[in-house]
């Protein structure tokens, strides 16, 4: 260093010892303090990322809960017609139909719009121009959207399942990995790196929709440079490309709320826009790219050669079309559905076996298998079956993950057609390549964490590459805190370009750039520039209480059994549990997977002078109560407030137009579907004395919003609630807009 | 820093030398250590091992490298070279691959705990009150940067960044009160 030499001789004298001692000593604490945000960093995440992969989990259920009622149900009974269309994947089948649906040309757009005004076909300084328009907050005007939807679709269609790509005729190609509509990143993305070009070729990896509030622009941004760029802008279809999943994630809320006029429209075509997009995209023969990864079975020849577009939501395969000719103009056999409903129960019963409740065979096939049964059945009678099912469904899974896969390929080929085995196979392919996630060990285990697609092991990475000559996977789909992760010997390298994903500083973002020699190189960012002024504690703090809130809501929410479990600890009735047996007992019933002894010390802080915990006294520290509540039954209160994304989810799928609002009676069939769903008992009573809470103007009708808020359900300040479970506190931003009938 | 004296040095100092010459310490020995945890505490360090464990199926299990951290984790702040020396000062490369499980890794923690010179506020105060120069409670933020960089277990220089944020004022100077309690704190 500059002033060294007359430093040193300093160093060497008393003084200079001491100076030395004050260093180490200095040095040491520091250690210890990064030590300790380190070890905070990693609970705080595995608290967000638990929580999050639960949800999904429970969004996968209910979807499957949903499907089994379609299934099983009697085809008039109301419940089941309540949420039948939903499962309508191709409404409108003819191309005129469809035309229609896109017709753009009848909508006006008034004077006084100031948004981006596009003129077909698109050029690249309107796409700047348009990017800028939303960096400044404009929205672009419903008949552009729909006009580049049609654009996008027509030029979808054409695409091959599989983009392979070359760096050769450029330097390099930018990947980047999920966005979950924050335009920031994308914008941040496009301010370091560049806007796409011929010169500057990008693959998007897919999810960029949901949690985020902007994901309809991050749509359009994309889908226009992949209009003007189509040889050198590629995507791939993310599992939140998926309007089953997006209308629990935010995206359907987004879209409506910022079109309240055409937004159902604009939905029901994106839903045809997503199943057209391509499943995964190779550079130089050399590298994949695809959103989750895949599975020991992963082939992609077999993935070349499906109907992609026949898989509109990755969750539900499609339907068999043994019956009807397969035709190119894609008979619709939903529409048949309703024209005759015994044939459509039929015709769906065939499709799940009818098994004994063995062992469940084939992973995929478990959610439509639990229930299968040829008899269809009120919702009274189906919470009884339920009931004595639980116990036996949740013990099932106890046989070794190869026999299951094995099982699964055996039972497909029991069904009666080809279609059908061939469906599956395809169906599991996308499904592994949407929805899994890599492990450390060998091997090859359904990922019961998601819900959906597997677990994979560097083995089988090993395994893929060497078969299919490759030599490297980028995937995305788990959010990593530096932004990228290598595993697998540095085969699989993990993308995520959502910034502050769980909450502000809680990750960075990160893109990755491929030259001809095809050694990645990584950049790193991070959306807001307050968290570089932070000092680590603060940014550790601030992220770590935001997951405790979080965490807070659930022991609440859980509180009843909560309950139970501290009294078996307790049996001395005294009220009190040690906070051993506290940690305990929390994670029997929440199941997370989380350090609670850590994290005892922010969660249960009333503690008596023994060390032990009042555990009434702690929940009254937790309760989230309002005053006028208090008529209503704590218990139905609790269940709200536990499943308020399910139950928001199903409200949604029930108000079919989509207006905000549904009626007294599909309100009281609803509560029907979710006691089913929850296997538990709300009576008429309560409904009621909800209903009458809510419909103050007592008009017949819920507001769906003013439910979901009047019974402090929603949380606006929470940035983690917003987006996860639809609850995105967005009205404000869109108030300039409310008022606009034209947009 | 030398490691710590546990024992009368075997051999006399030579007289020539300026400086004492280094005593030999006998490795450590993890089977000598008596563990005085209860296990209460043992649990906590369960919790926080497994924290850090990265292992594929859970084994509870950490790598030499990681030791440290853990130990850090859990309240203690030993030096690097204490670490080493529990260790049984593995090589740089064993670090990243030898792994340590919960039993090993207890009389280890142990010995860290045992250790008397923790420094206190005090000791901290006073070594930074070499640098104050002008005797008004304050260092300059440079030469502190320059101390932590080049002196002891010296510091990368993103971690004296990451330390030093916020902690000097307009003029480049960081009153050590403050900073000593900014860095104790937990």
């Amino acid at each position: 260093m500059g002033c060294g030499v007359a430093k040193s001789n300093k160093f060497h004298t008393k003084k200079g010892g001491k100076a030395m001692k004050a260093a180490v000593l200095i040095q040491r604490w520091y250690r210890q303090y990064v030590a300790r945000m380190e070890m905070r960093r990693r609970y705080t995440w595995n608290i967000f990322q638990s929580i999050e992969y639960s949800g999904e989990q429970a969004q996968i259920k209910l979807y499957n809960f949903l499907g089994y009622l379609m299934d099983n149900f009697n085809p008039t009974s109301t419940e089941r017609n309540l949420i039948s269309h939903i499962f309508r994947e191709n409404e409108v089948c003819r191309d005129t139909e469809w035309e229609r649906h896109f017709c753009y040309k009848n909508i006006e757009v008034p004077e006084i719009y100031s948004g981006p005004r596009l003129i077909f076909p698109l050029t690249v300084e309107q796409v700047a121009a348009m990017v800028e328009a939303f960096r400044n907050k404009r929205q672009l005007h419903s008949r552009y959207v729909l006009q580049l939807l049609l654009e996008t679709w027509k030029l979808l269609r054409k695409l091959p399942n599989i983009s392979r790509i070359s760096t050769c005729h450029s330097k390099e190609i930018t990947v980047c990995g999920d966005l979950h509509g924050q335009l920031e990143d994308l914008l941040l993305i496009f301010y370091k790196n560049g806007m796409p070009s011929l010169d500057r070729p990008y693959v998007f990896n897919g999810d960029f929709v949901d949690r985020g509030k902007d994901s309809i622009e991050i749509l359009l941004i994309l889908f226009a440079f992949l209009l003007v760029y189509p040889n050198d802008v590629h995507l791939n279809r993310g599992n939140h490309e998926d309007h089953i999943v997006n209308l629990r994630y935010g995206f359907t809320k987004e879209v409506l709320g910022k079109y309240k006029m055409h937004g159902k429209r604009i939905l029901k075509l994106l839903q045809k826009i997503f199943s057209w997009l391509p499943l995964a995209t190779v550079i130089d023969q050399k590298v994949l790219i695809l959103h989750g990864g895949i599975s020991n079975t992963t082939d992609l020849c077999l993935i070349a050669r499906v109907d992609r577009h026949k898989y509109v939501s990755a969750l539900r395969p499609p339907k068999k079309r043994t019956q009807y000719p397969v035709s190119q103009s894609s008979v619709d056999l939903d529409m048949e559905d309703d024209l005759s409903g015994t044939k459509n129960n039929q015709r769906r019963v065939s499709l799940i076996k009818a098994n004994s409740f063995g062992p469940r065979d084939g992973f995929q096939r478990r959610s439509l298998q639990d229930f299968s049964g040829r008899v269809p059945r009120t919702v009274d009678e189906e919470i009884e079956v339920r009931r004595r099912q639980s116990g036996f469904i949740k013990g099932g899974f106890s046989h070794s993950q190869g026999e299951l896969n094995n099982l699964a390929v055996s039972s497909a080929s029991q069904e009666s057609t080809d279609t059908a085995d061939t469906t599956v196979e395809e169906w599991k392919q996308i499904l592994d390549l949407l929805w899994s996630d890599p492990m450390s060990q060998n091997g090859c285990i359904p990922n019961e964490v998601r819900g959906g697609g597997c677990y994979w092991g560097p083995d089988v990475t090993q395994d893929f590459l060497d078969r299919h000559n490759m030599q490297l996977i980028i995937r995305s789909h788990e959010c990593k805190q530096d932004g990228y992760e290598f595993c697998h010997n540095r085969r699989v390298l993990t993308l995520f370009s959502a910034s502050n994903y769980y909450e502000v500083g809680s990750n960075r973002g990160a893109y990755v750039k491929l030259g001809p020699d095809l050694v990645p190189y990584l950049i790193q960012y991070q959306a807001s520039s307050m968290t570089r002024e932070l000092t680590l504690r603060k940014n550790v703090g601030k992220v770590e209480h935001s997951a405790l809130k979080v965490l807070r809501e659930q022991l609440f929410a859980h509180k009843s059994d909560l309950v139970s479990a501290f009294q078996e600890f307790d049996k001395d009735k005294t009220g009190q549990v040690s906070l051993n047996d506290w940690a305990t007992a929390v994670e029997s019933v929440l199941r997370l997977g989380l350090p609670w002894r850590m994290l005892r010390f922010q969660l249960a802080t009333c503690k008596t002078p023994g060390g032990m915990l009042d555990y009434q006294e702690w929940f009254q520290e937790l309760s989230i109560k309002e005053p006028q509540m208090e008529h209503i039954d704590q218990g139905l209160l609790e269940t709200l407030y536990r499943h308020r994304a399910t139950l928001e989810t199903i409200f949604r799928i029930v108000d079919l137009d989509n207006s905000g609002f549904i009626t007294m009676e599909d309100f009281r069939q609803t509560w029907k579907l979710l006691s089913a769903f929850l296997k538990m008992e709300i009576t008429d009573e309560a409904i009621s004395d909800l209903s009458v809470t809510i419909d103050t103007n007592q008009d017949g009708n819920i507001d769906i919003d003013e439910f979901m808020e009047a019974f402090r359900l929603t949380d606006k300040k929470s940035r983690l609630e917003r987006g996860k479970s639809m609850f995105m506190g967005t009205t404000t931003d869109l108030t300039k807009l409310e008022g606009d009938p034209n947009i | 820093m030398a490691p710590k004296k546990k024992e009368e040095p075997k051999e006399a100092p030579k007289p020539k030398a300026p400086e004492p010459e280094p005593v030999k310490i006998p490795e450590f020995n993890p089977t000598e250590v008596v563990l005085e945890f209860t296990p209460e505490q043992i649990e906590d360090f369960k919790d926080a091992f497994q924290l850090f464990d990265r292992t594929p199926l859970n084994e509870m299990k950490i790598t030499y490298g990681q030791c440290g951290d853990v130990i850090r984790a859990l309240g203690q702040n030993p030096t690097n070279a204490e670490i080493t020396y529990v260790l049984g000062k593995p090589k740089a490369e064993e670090m990243a691959t030898k792994m340590l499980d919960f039993d090993s890794f207890l009389p280890i923690h142990q010995h860290i705990c045992k250790a008397k010179d923790r420094g206190t506020y005090e000791d901290f105060v006073e070594g930074l009150r070499v640098f104050d120069k002008l005797g008004d409670g304050t260092v300059m933020g440079a030469e502190l940067r320059h101390v932590l960089a080049s002196l002891g277990e010296k510091m990368k220089e993103d971690e004296v960044e990451q330390l030093m944020t916020n902690q000097e004022d307009a003029n480049g100077c960081v009153n050590y009160e403050d900073f000593v309690k900014h860095v104790m704190a937990s």
